[in-house]
């Protein structure tokens, strides 16, 4: 079955045809956003909301992009939600207090490891991680995308809607950031 | 740490991710996703998912408050010779002192 046509079947709410689509693209929306929430538990939780959005809204999909560029910026988009979403909840989370709601662990651990590392590079890689956290959104966002995800600039654009040349910019401006903060985080160690 | 550690710390953290495999969701998600959504479609729960809303839970205590100052205006400026009232008899009740005493009882 080829992708249109496994499209056209979620389009019709077909149980089997929707589960094949989970199936090929879990790894997908997961790897993308553990990257950008560095947490295990967030990033199940949003492909969770990535698939539902995808079951809600596929007849919206008309084919004018590839159907993984679709997924990507929907997975994009409830990450920097979900990430929203948490900071307003940490600014509330004196208020939860009050009324004795706060059980909740809302401090992500200071280092976050992937389980994609190898273990030779894990403590380097949660060293970058950390940095990775302080990059702004859409930096963090394209680096992400452009590591991780092994998209090209190209494709970086079409999910991003913006052009090569400014997703050049982007990852530029990533890697000397990403740069100064390791800096100073060797200086004062 | 010299200048030259450093940058070859830099370095390594930099390409620390080169070779990184893409981490995958613990096994059944399929199936946690199914009892998400089954869960989700239920009245109850999107009845209850629209009032705890950030926006919406606000509007409620905007409400409660609203009423809340509307019923103490009311009182203030149509109360005062109810509770005068209110407070004569209390009064009354308070200083009559009928007390009744063994030997009373007797008579």
């Amino acid at each position: 079955m080829n992708e249109q046509d496994l499209i056209e079947l979620v389009k019709n709410k077909d149980r089997t045809a929707f589960k094949t689509l989970v199936d090929t693209w879990q790894d997908m929306v997961y790897n993308t956003a553990i990257g950008i929430l560095q947490n295990a538990e967030d990033a199940e939780d949003v492909s969770q909301e990535v698939f539902m959005k995808v079951y809600d809204s596929i007849t919206s999909f008309k084919g004018e992009s590839k159907f993984s560029t679709w997924l990507y910026r929907i997975t994009v988009s409830k990450a920097t939600d979900h990430i929203r979403k948490k900071k307003r909840k940490k600014r509330f989370a004196f208020i939860q207090s009050l009324y004795g709601k706060n059980d909740e662990r809302d401090i992500d651990p200071p280092d976050f490891y992937h389980p994609g590392i190898a273990l030779e590079n894990k403590e380097n890689g949660a060293i970058l991680f950390d940095a990775i956290e302080q990059l702004s959104p859409n930096q963090k966002t394209a680096f992400v995308l452009n590591k991780m995800e092994q998209l090209s600039y190209k494709e970086i654009s079409e999910v991003m809607n913006l052009s090569e040349a400014a997703v050049d910019a982007l990852l530029q401006r990533a890697k000397d950031k990403l740069r100064k903060l390791l800096r100073n985080y060797y200086l004062l160690k | 740490m010299n200048e030259k550690d450093i940058n070859r710390k830099i370095e390594e953290a930099m390409h620390s991710i080169d070779d990184i495999s893409k981490a995958s969701p613990v096994p059944f998600f399929f199936t946690r996703l199914e009892a998400r959504m089954s869960l989700e479609k239920n009245a109850w729960y999107q009845l209850y998912s629209f009032f705890a809303r950030p926006a919406m839970a606000f509007a409620c205590i905007c409400v409660i408050i609203i009423l809340n100052l509307a019923v103490i205006f009311k009182t203030v400026n149509t109360g005062d010779t109810y509770s005068k009232q209110g407070s004569d008899i209390a009064s009354v009740d308070e200083y009559s002192q009928v007390t009744t005493g063994l030997y009373e009882l007797d008579k």
